[in-house]
């Protein structure tokens, strides 16, 4: 029990170095910084016993068992690297994100211009893939006025201290700094949430969600059941019903990071035609999520947490899994 | 007024048959028949029929509470035809 604690600990303290040590990191020439943040991947890869547990049996419960050790080890690095990498990602947000923005191609803005064209705004489809809050923050300074509905996990998590809360706040606080309007928050009970986007819309700005969110319990009634990764995933539709009640187009866009884990490129897809029944119109975006994870399966951050998988309806919940706090260290958010 | 806003609601909103009719003292969001999107809806609705822009700051839980909630803040907001029909 007491090695467990030790090493409880030692996990908790190398976390909160690493953040500490981000925006060291993130000035330094980015062969370097990004170098470093790999290494430091692969050391929590090795330290961190428990959430490559985790990794691995999420990933053989979603994928099936028929995908080789070999593959399933590959992901599971490259996951750790990714993570370390999206701290340096978030701390080269400043000065106008010109640090990032530099690493960053975007594909695709002659989509969002367009589609901006009409007057009426635009949706960009997202998952909580890649470095998926640096994207919307590079897409922000780079002219678009973008604003997120989305959650700030570490105001809603009740495992987490508000010593904790105070770090991620800190840590994260670039990425509030490129944004048009605050977080469009859905928490429990929030009724104004659509309509607060479609103010946004109305303003004939970017409003970006990530659509692989699991549902709330408040929101489980809401939520559809599409294929997704093989399997039939549990997902709420907002996006498509606030596009077809604002006329605003749908577009998806998904960052990744090159061989090279510095450059990542950020593709905007054209406007996905928004007609017929919701469920119909939500499953190509379902599809084109699931697509974007099946190329790059080690950017979902989802992969680490039973509980996320379970509400999602991906995997069957473990016992004593009962929440996404369950089973945490201290800053055991996306590193 | 609250006719119109009771028959839409009535219509497009409510879910379960055992809520109708519907008052219009009947709290909306205790009774669940507004959520995030179907608000926006009535927002979109409102605006449209009555000629007024709600924006974020009418978008208060007590202004969605029930149909008579409604009805006062949009009369509220159009000063001109209260003026209108009181003259």
């Amino acid at each position: 029990m007491g090695e467990a604690r030790g090493a409880l600990l030692l996990r908790d303290l190398e976390r909160a170095a690493y953040l500490a040590a981000a925006p060291v990191l993130a000035r330094m020439p980015a062969v370097i910084g990004y170098r470093v943040a790999c290494w430091r991947g692969d050391w929590a890869c090795q330290l961190q016993a428990g959430k490559r547990a985790e990794l691995e049996r999420n990933l053989r419960q979603v994928l099936g068992n028929e995908v080789s050790p070999a593959v399933v080890h590959q992901v599971m690095r490259e996951w750790f690297r990714l993570a370390s990498c999206e701290a340096v990602d978030v701390r080269r947000l400043r000065h106008g994100a010109g640090p990032l923005r530099r690493l960053v191609e975007v594909r695709g803005r002659g989509h969002l211009e367009a589609a901006l064209a009409a007057g009426k705004g635009a949706i960009l489809c997202s998952a909580h893939f890649g470095s998926y809050l640096s994207a919307f923050s590079v897409l922000h300074a780079s002219g678009f006025p973008v604003t997120t509905i989305g959650r700030w996990w570490y105001n809603y998590d009740p495992g987490i201290s508000s010593a904790e809360r105070r770090v991620w706040d800190l840590h994260l606080k670039p990425v509030r700094r490129h944004q048009q309007r605050p977080n469009i928050e859905p928490w429990p009970g929030r009724l104004e949430v659509a309509a607060m986007a479609a103010e946004a819309l109305r303003a004939n700005e970017v409003v970006t969600v990530c659509i692989d969110a699991p549902p709330l319990n408040s929101d489980q009634e809401r939520a559809i059941e599409v294929p997704f990764l093989g399997l039939r995933a549990r997902l709420l539709p907002g996006a498509v019903v606030l596009a077809q009640l604002t006329g605003a187009p749908l577009l998806t866009c998904f960052m990744h990071r090159a061989v090279d884990y510095r450059h990542q490129v950020l593709e905007i897809s054209p406007p996905m035609p928004v007609i017929g029944e919701t469920v119909a119109t939500f499953e190509r975006f379902a599809a084109e999520v699931s697509a974007a994870i099946q190329r790059n399966p080690a950017h979902w951050y989802f992969w680490a947490s039973a509980a996320d998988l379970a509400d999602l309806g991906l995997t069957s919940r473990l016992p004593g899994c009962a929440d996404t706090a369950a089973g945490r260290g201290w800053l055991d958010g996306i590193l | 007024m609250e006719t119109v806003i009771n028959d839409y609601i009535s219509r497009e909103l409510v879910q379960d048959p055992a809520l109708l009719p519907l008052a219009d003292g009947t709290p909306l969001l205790e009774t669940r028949i507004l959520d995030s999107l179907s608000l926006l809806k009535l927002v979109l609705f409102v605006e449209e029929r009555f000629g007024i822009a709600m924006g974020e700051t009418g978008l208060l839980p007590e202004n969605f509470s029930s149909v008579n909630a409604i009805c006062a803040y949009v009369r509220a907001q159009q000063p001109g035809k209260q003026a209108a029909s009181r003259g």
